[in-house]
């Protein structure tokens, strides 16, 4: 608890276009924060809310039309440390999964009609449009991980967060690999940990929606998928649904013609 | 109301609902000339999204409409894909299936009703405040989504977003033993529900619509007070399977909103825990039926503020119907038998499934090609179709105020709207009234 005349470090929590899940777990483990914090600002759970600068805010959701991006840079400039908080906010999520294929503006056509009004952007993370000071993945978060992000950051220190493949938390689980010993389609070896590799603990095959993880061997697991059958379009589309980056896939693109064993699906 | 100036009332923007919202109700010579409700939420294209991936990936995209009802999604997936594809799940998967989906009931009933509703019933407009001077029902609501969260745990992975439930099954059929802490959890909390429910009784309603909505809800599958159907009952008198769900859902877009909209065979809809209750408070569990006896529900009364004790009267049920799932799974041995394997062929089909989820009924429509691959997709959601009818409450409530102006009307008129539970992500300013 702060003395009485320090005051206590403000928090914001605000969302661009997402599904609210970030929020929900913010809401969900305010109840730890509350004793060490005040929530200057999170429309999505109180009504008073003040537009004052602040030292935290998490922001959710990509930026996918331009009121999300004038609220990010108002954001920006009224914080001490902004912090994208998953998918959508770091990668653009699943709606940049189809904003890589499709064009926005067709899109929009075709979903609400040729004479819509509709203002719309092409769905991208954070840092494709502010400084970010930290981002945090997931699909959702995971609220060990963003307690710890919090702490740090009310302690003026930069968190460390791991971006090393899931593999290594299904391991510390001694799960048996899904991958090698069940064929499943598991995008683990290019997908971030901290989720605690919830997919293959439960049988099923990682979806990736955590975001790749660093230095992802994209070729290695274009390789493994096709020899275990799988055809490249299928592969590359499960990865991009949740957003990564398409420069990622220019190396699996030359396997797609060389490798391809089967057109058999997933 | 009176005189003869032009007004507007201008809402920019609702908190404490999951999205973003406005409304603009127009005035002119002392009528309600026009209301809009004016979703600005970002685009996101759900039915373009999932074109091109195959049908066993449906639920893990579908899940990231909504984190609140992920659960929804996914099962109103899993049910378009498997009656795509002819597949009937197992008595065991199915069973599975409803207790996680009473789990997601649990958690987003008990997050509305507590965390986003209750702070105008008490007065307390910042979480501080909600969290300090009424320690008590901040609690309880931690207590009983953290119950909701626990389920959706063990049965899916993770309390939103599942990543154990499959088309065609569950890719792991938890144990008796993993099992145990949800039975703890439902013999442990239960007085908090039928307590909320109490204190929800005696609210006394602000404001009032004029008119009776029409309801329209799934007709539930078995006996019990369930989710899961493949048909639809209305209080207009028709019936309908899911598969006709464009004719008498007519969903279009306004150039206003982001939200489309379904008003129902041209008649505005109120769907979600007042409409199950309405057709189907015969089939709840005891301790739910006594409560719902006593409600103002029972005697007819439609006013909205009542969607809120109808959403604590599910979490009851809930707990009751959980544990009879339990017991069910338990005999016979359930939780080791009937699984379901998770790799289904792919054939060729079109269908369209549909749950009850907390806000509604919510469909998902899907055409696969003979390689199970996603050509054409279409999904409803329940706040598309209450949109219309929440239109009609304000307009009705506007219509009747002395005042159409004043604030302590725009607070009640954020009450109305909140009690629909509409599904959507909030942002930051207060009521404002512009005249013109």
């Amino acid at each position: 608890m702060s003395p009485a005349n320090i005051p206590m470090p403000r928090i914001a929590a605000h969302s661009l276009t997402g599904c609210a899940g970030e929020l929900l777990v913010i809401l969900e483990n305010l109840d730890k924060l509350i004793p060490y914090v005040r929530v200057a600002s999170f429309p999505f759970a109180q009504s008073t809310n003040e537009d004052r600068p602040v030292d935290i805010t998490f922001v959710e959701g990509s930026v996918s039309q331009r009121h999300d991006l004038e609220k990010l840079k108002h954001i920006r400039a009224t914080s001490r440390w902004l912090v994208a908080v998953g998918s959508c906010a770091v990668w653009g999520g699943v709606q940049r999964g189809a904003c890589s294929r499709y064009k926005p503006e067709d899109m929009v056509k075709e979903v609400y009609g040729e004479d819509t009004q509709i203002d719309v952007l092409p769905a991208l993370p954070l840092r494709d449009h502010v400084r970010v000071d930290v981002e945090l993945s997931g699909c959702p978060i995971n609220a060990s991980q963003f307690l710890s992000v919090t702490a740090s950051l009310l302690k003026d220190h930069l968190p460390y967060i791991t971006h090393k493949p899931v593999c290594l938390e299904c391991k510390l689980r001694e799960n048996p690999c899904v991958l090698l010993e069940k064929d499943l389609p598991c995008l683990g070896p290019v997908t971030a940990a901290g989720c605690g590799a919830l997919c293959p603990s439960m049988g099923a095959a990682c979806y990736g929606c955590w975001g790749p993880c660093q230095e992802p061997q994209m070729e290695a697991m274009g390789v493994i998928l096709s020899e275990k059958g799988y055809a490249m379009e299928d592969v590359l589309s499960r990865l991009m649904a949740f957003g990564a980056p398409p420069h990622l896939f220019e190396r699996m693109t030359v396997h797609q013609q060389r490798q391809v064993k089967t057109h058999e699906r997933i | 109301m009176s005189g003869s100036e032009r007004k507007t009332v201008h809402i920019p923007e609702i908190c404490r609902v999951e999205g973003h919202e406005a409304v603009t109700v127009e005035i002119a010579g002392g009528k309600v000339e026009s209301v809009q409700l004016e979703v600005f939420e970002g685009t996101r294209f759900f039915e373009k999204i999932v074109l091109g991936h195959h049908f066993s990936e449906m639920p893990h995209i579908t899940s990231r409409v909504c984190a609140i009802c992920s659960t929804g999604h996914v099962l109103a997936a899993i049910n378009g894909a498997e009656r795509s594809l002819k597949f009937k799940p197992s008595l065991t998967t199915s069973l599975y299936r409803e207790l996680m989906h009473l789990g997601m009931i649990i958690e987003s009933h008990a997050t509305h009703v507590y965390a986003l509703a209750l702070p105008d019933f008490v007065g307390a407009p910042d979480l501080y405040k909600f969290a300090t001077e009424h320690a008590d029902m901040f609690a309880a609501w931690t207590r009983l989504r953290n119950l909701g969260a626990l389920i959706q745990t063990i049965v899916g992975g993770r309390p939103f977003h599942p990543v154990n439930l499959q088309v065609g099954g569950l890719s792991h059929y938890p144990t008796v033993d993993e099992l145990a802490p949800i039975s703890a959890g439902l013999e442990e909390h239960f007085q908090l529900p039928v307590d909320i429910c109490t204190f929800l009784m005696k609210i006394k309603p602000a404001v009032e619509r004029t008119t009776s909505p029409s309801f329209l809800a799934l007709i539930p599958e078995g006996k019990a007070y369930g989710y899961f159907g493949e048909r639809v009952r209305s209080s207009d008198g028709f019936e309908e399977s899911i598969d006709n769900y464009k004719e008498y859902l007519a969903e279009h877009s306004v150039p206003y909103s982001h939200a489309k909209r379904s008003p129902g065979k041209g008649k505005p809809l109120m769907v979600g825990s007042m409409a199950r209750l309405h057709f189907y408070s015969d089939r709840l569990s005891d301790v739910a039926r006594g409560i719902y006896a006593r409600s103002p529900l029972a005697a007819g009364d439609t006013n909205t503020i009542w969607n809120n004790l109808a959403q604590a009267i599910e979490i009851v049920e809930a707990f009751e119907r959980s544990k009879e799932i339990i017991r069910l799974l338990k005999q016979d041995n359930l939780v080791a038998k009937g699984h379901d394997s998770t790799k289904l062929s792919p054939r060729a089909g079109r269908s369209a499934g549909a749950v009850e989820c907390p806000r509604g009924t919510l469909y998902h429509y899907y055409e696969l090609d003979e390689k199970g691959v996603i050509r054409a997709a279409d999904m409803i959601t329940p706040s598309a179709q209450n949109t219309a009818r929440i239109e009609l409450d304000i307009r009705e409530v506007v219509d009747q105020a002395t005042d159409p102006t004043s604030p302590q009307l725009q607070a009640n008129l954020e009450t109305l709207i909140r009690a629909y539970d509409p599904c959507n992500t909030c942002a930051t300013h207060m009521v404002s009234v512009r005249y013109r």
